[in-house]
């Protein structure tokens, strides 16, 4: 059980806007490497255990109402310096995002802040403070929703057709699900079949390129054997 | 039109990126509307245009949704939270057809069919990207 209560945002709020003002924003002291945050920032708040679906699906509010109910970020990451990510926007802009005890962290999974690496792509959400930064209340690293075709099927990944270009498909062993639309989500990807229209979400590998994917969306009944 | 209260539909909603991007979005463009951005408050509707009606066929689905051009406004509400966000029509997507009958459930609420594809602001300021799909009613 979470001791977050999703019914109230306003609680998360003020624990976010308390962490980034505080400074003391990353759980654990370990020495900051160039590449990577501290640890621990979810999983383990101030205010207990976090459920990080619930978290991530639940947007903050600002109290004061001139305030934008969240603010939003997008781009590379460029340098990481202690818990503010420099981030190159993709229209030449910069932002900085601070990650605090109450971010959640997504990178192909909920995870934590020391999975974070420069070049990472990354969505960010959550309220601009005072000094420029955005205090996230969620960030998506590398995420990506693709449409895509199957255009090929091996042991351990898939290729896909995304619009004009050629992407491959991790295949993550405990990760990788199907969804055929009309039920769960399961780990049985029996039912992909070459040709198949595709929702693919995965986290995008900056290094080749590739997509570790998470889910496969598929048509109900597709692949269905009769 | 502006972003009101009147019900126009409800369905899945999904995320998609555009314009400027990283990673596998870098080739997405500006949309069928030129002015597609990721990262401003922005939704792709399956009947944009004639020719945007004939790629997404959401009537194949049994949705007859109704034509809304670019520059449309739209109020996007969660139907499980009822956090809202307010959108305007800058592609066109989703492409229903090739997801009949998938339905996105919260709370043993429902709704079936890709309905409207929101850019990643969008999206977020009403749920999480890594759900993928979200339950939603579409005011105007």
């Amino acid at each position: 059980m979470s001791a977050y209560r999703t019914g109230d945002p306003l609680d998360r709020r003020r624990f976010l806007t308390a962490a980034a003002l505080r400074g003391a924003t990353v759980i654990g002291t370990g020495a900051l490497s160039a590449g990577a945050l501290g640890t621990g920032v979810i999983g383990a708040t101030a205010l207990g255990a976090v459920d990080a679906d619930a978290a991530f699906a639940a947007p903050i509010r600002p109290l004061d109402p001139a305030v934008a109910e969240s603010a939003f970020a997008e781009g590379r990451i460029t340098a990481i310096n202690h818990d503010v990510l420099e981030v190159a926007g993709s229209y030449g802009d910069h932002s900085r995002v601070r990650v605090t005890n109450a971010t959640s962290v997504w990178k192909a999974r909920a995870t934590t802040a020391a999975d974070i690496e420069t070049g990472d792509g990354l969505y960010a959400r959550g309220l601009p403070l005072p000094d420029g930064t955005l205090a996230a209340d969620a960030v998506w690293v590398n995420i990506v929703n693709l449409h895509a075709t199957i255009r090929g099927i091996e042991k351990t990944r898939l290729h896909l057709a995304h619009g004009q270009h050629e992407i491959v498909g991790n295949l993550m062993a405990r990760t990788t699900s199907a969804s055929y639309g009309d039920a769960s989500p399961t780990a049985d990807l029996s039912r992909l079949t070459i040709g198949q229209s595709a929702q693919v979400l995965g986290a995008w590998r900056p290094s080749d390129g590739s997509v570790d994917l998470v889910r496969v969306a598929v048509a109900p009944g597709a692949g269905r054997r009769r | 039109m502006a972003c009101g209260s009147t019900k126009l539909w409800n369905g899945e909603a999904t995320w998609f990126c555009c314009g400027n991007a990283w990673g596998p979005c870098a080739s997405a463009g500006g949309g069928a509307c030129g002015t597609c951005r990721s990262s401003a408050l922005q939704a792709a509707w399956p009947n944009a245009s004639k020719a945007c009606w004939d790629l997404t066929r959401p009537d194949l689905c049994g949705e007859d949704i109704p034509r809304r051009g670019c520059g449309s406004m739209m109020k996007v509400r969660h139907d499980c939270s009822g956090a809202s966000v307010c959108v305007t029509v800058s592609d066109c997507g989703p492409r229903t057809r090739s997801f009949c009958s998938e339905s996105t459930c919260c709370d043993g609420v429902c709704r079936t069919n890709r309905v409207i594809d929101l850019t990643p602001a969008a999206f977020s300021a009403i749920g999480s990207l890594s759900s993928g799909t979200l339950p939603v009613s579409i005011f105007e």
